[in-house]
């Protein structure tokens, strides 16, 4: 009787297509066994048929050595592994006549088990194994005896060669690791050998970025650049090059560290982008895309209290200034006619667009609505799920302006031609993806205006921005402005669109509360999730504040720190939970969560902090003065000394360089009751006559409704 | 039309022009593109030429989409077969033939196998052949210098050994493009640029070519329009069927009591989701008409290959559906085509893509005289040629619920069909007759290189449906 064994790593997908395999095969009178590498009762199969059995071997029975081989094996050869623990299928195995794997994964057992039984055929797929059973012919004993020496011999010398890869690999791992790297001898040796003449460039490339990874790791960032750099200098590909300094760089991000090769691996890949532009844009546009996900990498601005970008723009974005590639992502392409007046015999048809958030829109939109002379529309480009992916893919926007046109193109004409074609003024809350999709074709006769918040400046988007075609750009701040001016020159273009600078829109009459009078003594902070707000500097004043009063506590109002965004964020999450587990149980610290009644919350708190390394206005500090609780703005480092920021925007009293200042403001401001409720009060009127949106909405008439 | 007369002839001064062609898929290939490749041998021959066909070997096809040796019965004994030592690797089912690289990643194995062969020449799968077919033309055309190649496409790859005669004798050519390459006949949009690699070979190639032949005219005309300087040697010169395919269809008269047997002949190459609206609109067809409650619907042809052959969704969907009275018998020989035609009732055409796309079971179905039901686009090639035949349900596209009309429909026709109503249906096909449609074609390219000897022993026959 013919045996046949049927390996299934996976269960089949064509299951009616197996069973009438099997009455084929018991037709021809064989007997057929079915091993599996899944649970056999997925399987259900006529026993006269054919006896389908498993042969995973289960978690528990798996000792040290199969583990380890498990661990490092590749995933068809770990369906072999079990099959040669288990007893049963070894014998069936050797006896078979015809061995055939079911599908993809089982195909290398097959291939071993065959190695093993030199006399069964061994088949792909169920026809190919009936034909062969059909065709079956007797084979030569000299054939068959040349195939059992070849196959012994193959089977010894695999293992060997595996064994011996194995330890090379094992060897070459410990050799490169953090303890040789942090050794300077061992240092000295694999940057001389990474640089070594002949080594092909892909296994320069992977040694290179192996010893970088090594010595960051092991705290050695110089000896990692030097590593870097030496084996970039030796690697003729240009592609190559960029792909090692980008690993070298991510690896570093990947810490928390600011790279000491990101530049070289901005250029690299910018190096690449202008090499690729005239014959491969969409390639080019991918090496751009590298570049600008490494310099606007959360790590470099968001997620420490500095950030290159803020301390000179012009050098921090020199490379994609010398670069045609990246350069092209901002040419002017102008508009066909300029924007259309202000309609004087209908309404003025304003488009309010935004991507996600609408936080700063509220105000604007209820004002304008109800305007008999406005008609206003609002979208919001991520409402639908069809187009919504064509808004979050910055690479693809950078593609089609490499490109100068695409089907991508020609979709953002199709979606946001109606909306131009109907709008008057395109109000662009954000100068993100909203701002570079508006601007991705000519608008038309409508009006353009963008208003950037603050993250953008750090971002890539405002880049693709083509600000030809944009009529106005507002700023909630000078200092934004200021920033974004150095970031974005053209904005300050003879030929560039109106600058404005325009408060946010905030309605802070419902914030002034009566407080209770134990409020003197507790701080207050709205919006704490984020490394920027810095609630440790806070904590810094609190302290300070209880070693001369312990009644002085702090109140964390919003949601809680964010430690999952980065390395930094973590490590900066890590200590501010030491913080918390300290002060919380003394009372000293509360966190009152999420709300939607800000005012309430606030009606608690005596004393508002703005403890943030920059801001671009913070709603939160200025909803706290209104309710009448004492400003202490910490001088936002980011734009410290600087022609504006938190100095030039708010009273001088309210603003503080280090914790001890704040401390003994607060001290002096809390004094007495009666001063502490007067130094209040007078920051409520104070913002509610600066800032509220009574007072504020005319910056947006003038902006909206006059010609 | 231009007729380009070349230098010529440069057959070593023997008697015959000598052309060899570049025929992959030539008989006993079982493929759909043997029969036009067989015709177009023996055309040639039959004007006098000698022709050494050049092809892969039958092992090959074996691995792929079998053999038929009754294919070969009816080519030309003069015309001579050279067989090249090539075969599909990724079509290898034998695993004592693998590497263990292989057996360890097949998938990845075949990737970069296609990357390696992409490199050679950019086409997957065939790519890796270049050499070979180079190899061989000149090899060919040494021992018997030709006159003209005529290379039938796809494999594209075939482009790249016609470039190469050229290139070293000067040796005018030919494409039959059937289907065209750098269009999508599927999707019907462009399948690659003229700047791409595969663009800039195809441009290459056609710009000295003496005559590019297509299917069909929506293929023609995206080439004219592609290429206009090379819009006068662009042909439709469309596929058709055979006569000895034929059943004998006079005198039916079915029992609509026993119900009626459907019929697809032809590989399953389209997707599942396409079969599975087919069979629900066959089991929608059953539910409410008893004359296809009781009837058969039988599915021949090949479906998958390598491993996976008769082992994918297709054959699951097929099995599923045995209950409602649905069966698979795997492929016919061509010997037997005739006999399973006349075993049915009706034709259930199932074809993919859309204008572009012709196929030559059209043509075969057509000229049977029996019931054709169109599962496929309205707007696809198959309805212009079908257009006027008595027995066609039309085009209306996939929708079950349309699809199980046309079988109430074509169940109809089958029961109420007369002999005058069947004979009809064949006259309107005659004209697609292989010899009718390659004869002259043959002929045409038989001037453009020797035009003062050519079509002494040429068949008569029409051209007045043959557009050159």
């Amino acid at each position: 009787m013919t045996t046949v064994l049927i390996v299934a790593a996976t269960a089949p997908k064509q299951p009616a297509v197996l069973i009438e395999a099997l009455e084929r095969f018991r037709a021809r009178g064989a007997s057929v066994t079915v091993a599996c590498f899944f649970n056999s009762a997925d399987l259900p199969v006529d026993p006269a048929l054919a006896e389908v059995r498993t042969f995973a071997v289960p978690g528990e029975k798996r000792d040290a050595r199969l583990r380890k081989a498990l661990g490092r094996a590749p995933a068809n050869r770990k369906v072999w592994l079990h099959a040669r623990r288990n007893a049963w299928l070894r014998q069936l195995y050797r006896k078979a006549d015809l061995l055939v794997a079911l599908d993809a994964r089982a195909v290398h057992t097959v291939w071993e088990m065959a190695q093993r039984n030199t006399r069964a055929g061994a088949y792909y797929g169920l026809v190919p194994a009936q034909r062969a059973l059909d065709a079956r012919r007797p084979e030569s004993v000299g054939r068959r005896l040349e195939r059992q020496v070849s196959a012994a011999a193959g089977i010894g010398a695999r293992g060997a060669r595996r064994a011996a890869t194995q330890t090379v690999r094992t060897t070459l791992r410990k050799a490169t690791g953090q303890t040789v790297m942090s050794n300077p001898a061992g240092a000295w040796f694999w940057t001389r050998a990474v640089a070594a003449p002949r080594v092909p460039d892909r296994f320069r490339s992977k040694l290179a970025v192996r010893l970088h990874d090594s010595a960051v790791k092991a705290g050695r960032p110089a000896v990692a650049a030097r590593a870097a750099s030496a084996a970039v200098s030796r690697i003729s590909s240009a592609g190559t090059r960029a792909d090692v300094l980008t690993k070298a760089a991510q690896a570093e991000l990947a810490l928390g560290r600011v790279p000491t090769g990101l530049h070289d691996a901005i250029r690299a890949q910018l190096a690449l982008a202008d090499s690729l532009l005239p014959r491969d844009s969409k390639k080019a546009a991918a090496a751009v895309s590298r570049a600008w996900s490494l310099a606007s990498n959360r790590v470099l601005h968001f997620d420490r209290l500095s950030s290159p970008m803020s301390e000179d723009p012009g050098a921090f974005l020199a490379p994609f200034r010398e670069s045609t590639a990246a350069r092209k992502l901002s040419a002017k392409r102008g508009r066909l006619a300029p924007a259309a007046p202000v309609p004087a015999d209908r309404p003025l048809r304003l488009l309010v667009t935004t991507l996600i958030n609408d936080n700063f829109l509220q105000e604007i939109l209820e004002r304008y609505r109800a305007m008999p002379n406005v008609e206003v529309r609002f979208l919001d480009l991520y409402d639908d799920p069809v187009t919504r992916p064509l808004a979050l893919s910055g690479s693809t926007v950078m593609e089609h302006l490499l490109a100068g046109e695409s089907s991508y193109g020609a979709k953002i004409e199709e979606w946001l031609r109606p909306h131009l074609d109907w709008a008057d003024t395109v109000f662009v809350d954000w100068c993100q993806a909203t701002a570079a999709l508006f601007t991705l074709h000519d608008p038309g006769t409508a009006r353009i205006i963008v208003r950037l918040h603050s993250f953008e400046a750090f971002n890539f988007w405002p880049h693709l921005v083509d600000f030809s075609r944009v009529d106005d750009v507002v700023f909630v701040s000078e200092h934004l402005k200021d920033l974004s001016t150095a970031v974005l020159p053209q904005l300050t273009e003879a030929d560039g669109p109106r600058l404005h600078v325009i408060d946010n829109a905030m309605d802070l009459q419902r914030y002034p509360r009566s407080k209770p009078a134990d409020a003197r003594f507790t701080l207050g902070m709205v919006g704490f999730s984020s490394v920027a707000k810095d609630p440790r500097w806070a904590i810094e004043v609190l302290r300070r504040l209880r070693e001369r009063d312990e009644r002085y506590r702090l109140t964390l109002i919003g949601s809680d720190f964010n430690n999952r965004t980065s390395k930094p964020a973590k490590d900066y999450g890590k200590l501010f939970s030491k913080d918390l587990a300290e002060l919380e149980p003394l009372g000293a610290v509360r966190r009152y969560g999420q709300t939607d009644d800000v005012p309430a919350a606030l009606q608690e708190v005596g004393i508002i902090l703005s403890a943030s390394v920059r801001e671009s206005f913070h709603c939160g500090l200025v909803e706290g003065a209104a309710s009448g609780a004492v400003p202490v703005v910490r001088d936002w480092p980011f734009f410290a000394g600087k022609p504006h920021g938190a100095r030039s925007l708010f009273p001088a009293d309210w603003v503080v360089a280090t914790p001890e200042e704040a401390a003994e403001r607060i001290l002096a401001a809390t004094a007495t009751e009666e001063r502490w409720a007067e130094a209040g009060r007078a920051a409520s009127e104070h913002v509610l006559k600066t800032w509220d949106w009574t007072v504020t909405q005319s910056g947006y008439d003038r902006l909206l409704l006059d010609d | 039309m231009s007729n380009r007369v070349l230098p010529l002839p440069r057959s070593g001064g023997g008697k015959r022009p000598h052309a060899i062609y570049l025929a992959i898929g030539f008989p006993p290939a079982a493929k759909s593109s043997a029969y036009r490749l067989r015709e177009t041998a023996n055309q040639f021959v039959a004007l006098g030429w000698d022709i050494t066909v050049i092809t892969i070997c039958q092992e090959a096809w074996e691995r792929e989409y079998g053999l038929d040796h009754t294919l070969s019965e009816k080519v030309d004994p003069r015309v001579k077969v050279v067989e090249l030592p090539l075969i599909r690797e990724d079509l290898e089912t034998d695993i004592r033939a693998f590497s263990e690289e292989r057996s360890l990643d097949p998938a990845g194995w075949i990737k970069r196998l296609r990357q390696r062969e992409q490199k050679v020449f950019p086409e997957p799968v065939f790519g890796g052949w270049r050499y070979d077919l180079e190899q061989a033309v000149l090899r060919v055309h040494r021992e018997h210098p030709a006159d003209l190649l005529l290379a039938s496409c796809a494999p594209y790859v075939n482009l790249a050994a016609t470039w190469k005669l050229w290139e070293e004798h000067k040796v005018p050519y030919a494409v039959d493009f059937r289907d065209g390459w750098s269009l999508d006949v599927i999707g019907g949009g462009e399948a690659f640029t003229r700047d791409s690699v595969s663009g800039r070979w195809e441009s290459k190639v056609l710009e000295h070519a003496v005559a590019v032949w297509c299917v069909n005219d929506p293929i023609a005309g995206f080439y004219r329009e592609r290429y206009p300087h090379l819009a006068d040697r662009v042909h439709v010169v469309r596929n058709g069927y055979d006569e000895d395919s034929l059943p004998d269809v006079s005198g039916r008269s079915p029992d609509p009591a026993a119900g009626l047997t459907f019929g697809y002949l032809g590989s399953v190459n389209f997707t599942p989701a396409f079969l599975e609206s087919v069979l629900d609109g066959w089991r929608i067809a059953r539910r409410d008409d008893p004359v296809l409650a009781s009837s058969r619907f039988e599915v021949r042809g090949h479906i998958g290959a390598g491993p996976a052959r008769e082992a994918n969704r297709h054959m699951d969907l097929l099995k599923e559906a045995a209950v409602d009275g649905v069966s698979f018998g795997g492929p016919v020989p061509k010997a037997d085509l005739a006999a399973t035609y006349g075993s049915w009732d009706a034709l259930v055409l199932m074809l993919v893509g859309g204008r572009f796309v012709t196929s030559g079971k059209v043509y075969e179905f057509m000229a049977t005289g029996l019931p054709v039901l169109s599962a496929h686009d309205v707007d696809h090639d198959a309805t212009n040629i079908l257009a006027g035949h008595p027995l066609w349900t039309g085009a209306v596209g996939l929708d079950p619920h349309r699809l199980a009309n046309s079988f109430s429909e074509a169940a109809r026709m089958a029961l109420k069909a007369t002999d005058a109503d069947r004979t009809a249906a064949r006259r309107l096909a005659r004209r697609f007759a292989r010899p009718a449609v390659l004869g002259p074609a043959v002929r045409h390219l038989t001037e453009l290189v020797r035009p003062t000897t050519a079509g002494d022993s040429a068949p008569a026959a029409s051209t007045e449906d043959v557009q050159l």
